[in-house]
């Protein structure tokens, strides 16, 4: 594993997050599209199948995903867009963490007591 | 100090594929790794391969990826590493024997971005002149040594090499932003390409491993906004 610094690390990150959200989507995509078949059918059974935990878990995980992700890319437009971007791209990056982590805590209070719950 | 030195080599008529070997040794601590490798050389392995010339940080000749990061082993004191040190090639390069890497591909795209003063213009009587405040916009970029530990820190050349590369960019930058040049064009043709510049994801890994301390993100950035608002 190359030793990389913050940098490197955001750009992974980015690029987990984009495939996991490009995934997400696809199947968004097609659950959404079984409505078709009725409100009654396989959409209502995808519905009741994704309260199971490990997809509440990836609720949580798609959110971050999708938070960070974005704040990322403004980060990136930054950095392409201005003369000091650059020298500020490892604060901006913490700052992208702090507001991700921010962001996600309501999304955790609300999801992680139903999942306790079995709701 | 007693250390052990982990040397990633590999012998193309021997081996198969690269393999780890330790040597144990006593060095004091305000040597270089290029002095460990050296010591390792001269007295213990004489097969040992590896680049060296001038050994002060100006050749480029021993970049490696010494604990996980490219540096030139010439630069970097033993004392700063602990006692146990790793060093293997640099990467997206092929290996040709031990630490010496094939660096044509390398100095290919280096050629590419046309990496030389271009100016059709008839000369003027006196010389070109050039105001301080027009050398300093290219001053950082002057300081590159071809060493490739840029080039082969990038996560995207790894993947990828046919991109044209961080240390080419650079090389690029110090000519675009030259007020005595005229070449901005054709060498903005060259970064155009589909692995030209745009390839670049700001890992900065780049940034980090230029043992000149270049701001290369930075200089890749500038050339990215001189495509989009000059070129």
């Amino acid at each position: 594993m190359y030793r990389g610094r913050e940098g490197q690390w955001a750009f992974v990150l980015h690029r987990v997050t984009g495939v996991a959200v490009a995934l997400f989507l696809l199947l968004h995509v097609i659950d959404i599209s079984l409505v078709m078949f009725g409100p009654e059918g396989p959409f209502e059974a995808f519905l009741v199948f994704y309260h199971n935990w490990p997809f509440r878990i990836g609720l949580i995980m798609v959110i971050a995903a999708v938070v960070y992700h974005g704040l990322n890319g403004l980060r990136i437009i930054l950095m392409d867009f201005t003369t000091w971007g650059v020298r500020y791209q490892k604060h901006m990056w913490y700052g992208v963490l702090g507001l991700t982590t921010i962001i996600g805590i309501p999304v955790l209070l609300k999801v992680v007591p139903e999942i306790l719950r079995g709701a | 100090m007693q250390i052990t030195v982990k040397i990633k080599r590999f012998d193309p008529e021997a081996d198969t594929r690269p393999r780890w070997v330790e040597y144990q040794l006593d060095v004091d601590p305000t040597e270089r790794v290029l002095d460990v490798i050296n010591h390792i050389k001269w007295e213990l392995d004489g097969s040992l391969a590896f680049r060296r010339s001038c050994a002060h940080g100006i050749c480029g000749s021993d970049a490696m990826l010494i604990n996980g990061v490219n540096r030139l082993a010439c630069k970097v004191l033993v004392q700063d590493l602990g006692n146990r040190i790793t060093v293997e090639p640099i990467r997206g390069l092929e290996v040709k024997k031990d630490l010496i890497v094939d660096m044509e591909p390398f100095f290919d795209s280096y050629r590419a971005v046309l990496p030389y003063f271009i100016n059709d213009e008839p000369p003027p009587p006196t010389e070109r002149l050039q105001s301080p405040e027009e050398r300093a916009v290219f001053d950082e970029t002057t300081k590159c040594i071809l060493c490739a530990a840029c080039t082969t820190s990038c996560p995207v050349f790894w993947t990828n090499g046919s991109y044209v590369g961080p240390a080419s960019i650079v090389n690029a930058h110090r000519f675009i932003f030259d007020s005595r040049d005229r070449g901005t064009l054709e060498r903005l043709e060259v970064l155009n390409q589909s692995n030209g510049l745009w390839r670049c994801r700001t890992a900065y890994n780049c940034t980090e491993a230029c043992p000149r301390d270049i701001p290369v993100t930075q200089a890749i950035e500038e050339v990215r906004r001189a495509m989009l608002f000059r070129g």
